[in-house]
């Protein structure tokens, strides 16, 4: 626990730094166009060298919490209310997930952009190509882009195989490649700018999350009816 | 009315009722959740922190309490009224449950760091071992709430820009405060960081929360500026 509370200490002291660091160098600006792995390679030791300390820190905690989840399993297996003891390692397990997450993600992310205006078509990384249908477009009274919606089709060897449709806050998957509406435009002409994108961390992330609100909300209740028994 | 919160607390429940109608109000007339921009998030906050000063009240009697409570929300709301509101309608890809989840529940848990800090701040003037249990009851909810909206916006993030995480400076000092509050609960366990050491932690975690939440979004360059 010792380890945990000084790891956790050099942690926070490090991302407050590289937070400083962040608002006053121009090379972050670009730093999700590529993995952020191999972003951080590209860049000089002078704004990255944070960004080193704190990924092996990461691995220092993440081994240190392994090991404690599973000291801990070991010496109170035999407690009555296990639930109260597995709660925390359920959490810790949502942790490690989310920090797998950032791995594979800073290893294997992609991202392009195109823009495209109705009736233009782009090749897709599997060669088929889409055809960006319709973009719609509602503005209300005052100019203020209120909603949007964008008809697409996929196409292989000139025919169309399905069509789809884009919307805030739902992109269409192909692949394991998430298609987004990133920007719109309604003059001179409608066009938008669809960003391409793998996110490989994506579903680690969300089992992460969901242990992590499991063991939250666990933990919280059972906390809560100790309180409430013991009064 | 908070004002007058410093002298009696009923104040502090008139103002809430007052606030919360105003919320309301404000929901009603723009027909969305009002907690876009300074103005709305300023007096959410204030509400929340004066909402959960309830139940601690309950079990934390000593006047300074809610003059603390009085104080942190007058000062909230009157920086809130300064704002000028947002009116305009939502952008679309605002206009989805996981960003009114992702808002909601990290200024409750904003609210109840408040808690934390002020109790740490009762703690340090009259020494009372059982201020440590409830500063710690707010702190662990407030965590609970913070990383639950830090879920609910990585789901947000995935599903509007393809990424859960984005290194800008904001979501850098949010993970900063999540880790801060880690410490906190991870510290709690170590005999020799209770009492001073933990009250410290929470006031100056209420520091880092304020700076994250204005102070970044006000001075620096990020997805999440007002």
């Amino acid at each position: 626990m010792k380890t945990a509370v000084w790891l956790l200490c050099l942690l926070t002291l490090f991302f407050f730094v590289g937070a400083i660091i962040m608002s006053h160098e121009e090379a972050f600006q670009n730093m999700h166009a590529v993995p952020l792995f191999k972003w951080m390679v590209s860049q000089t030791a002078s704004v990255t060298w944070w960004l080193w300390i704190s990924a092996m820190l990461l691995v220092l905690l993440s081994a240190n919490t392994l090991f404690c989840s599973v000291d801990s399993i070991v010496k109170k297996r035999k407690a009555i209310k296990w639930l109260l003891l597995i709660s925390p390692q359920i959490i810790h397990a949502g942790f490690l997930c989310m920090l797998l997450a950032h791995l594979f993600s800073s290893v294997g992310a992609f991202k392009s952009f195109e823009v495209a205006m109705e009736g233009r078509l782009f090749t897709l990384p599997d060669n088929s190509e889409l055809e960006v249908r319709q973009i719609n477009l509602s503005i209300d009274p005052y100019g203020h882009l209120v909603d949007w919606r964008v008809d697409v089709a996929y196409l292989v060897n000139g025919k169309m195989v399905g069509q789809d449709l884009l919307l805030p806050n739902k992109p269409i998957f192909r692949n394991g490649i998430g298609f987004y509406v990133r920007d719109l435009r309604a003059l001179p002409y409608r066009m938008i700018l669809v960003e391409l994108s793998r996110e490989p961390g994506a579903p680690w992330a969300l089992v992460g999350g969901i242990l992590f609100m499991v063991g939250t909300l666990t933990l919280l209740a059972l906390k809560m009816r100790r309180e409430t028994d013991e009064a | 009315m908070y004002f007058f919160g410093l002298w009696k607390r009923v104040f502090l429940y008139a103002g809430l009722v007052l606030q919360s109608v105003y919320i309301l109000s404000r929901g009603l007339t723009l027909g969305r959740l009002p907690l876009v921009g300074p103005h709305d998030t300023l007096i959410f906050l204030s509400a929340s922190v004066v909402a959960f000063f309830i139940p601690f009240s309950a079990f934390i009697k000593a006047d300074v309490f809610s003059r603390g409570v009085a104080l942190v929300s007058v000062a909230f709301t009157a920086s809130g009224l300064v704002a000028s509101p947002n009116n305009a309608p939502l952008p679309a890809v605002l206009k989805t449950l996981w960003f009114e989840l992702h808002v909601v529940l990290a200024f409750l848990s904003y609210g109840l760091f408040g808690i934390g800090a002020i109790i740490g701040h009762i703690y340090f003037r009259e020494k009372d071992v059982s201020l440590e249990g409830m500063q710690y009851r707010a702190i662990l909810i407030g965590y609970c709430l913070f990383s639950l909206s830090m879920i609910f916006g990585g789901i947000w993030a995935y599903l509007a820009w393809g990424t859960y995480w984005l290194w800008t400076p904001k979501e850098l000092w949010t993970s900063i405060v999540w880790l801060f509050y880690g410490l906190y609960l991870h510290a709690r366990l170590v005999q020799r960081w209770n009492g001073p050491p933990l009250a410290l932690l929470s006031m100056a975690g209420f520091i880092v929360v304020i700076f994250t939440y204005l102070g970044v979004s006000l001075l620096m360059k990020s997805s999440h500026t007002f």
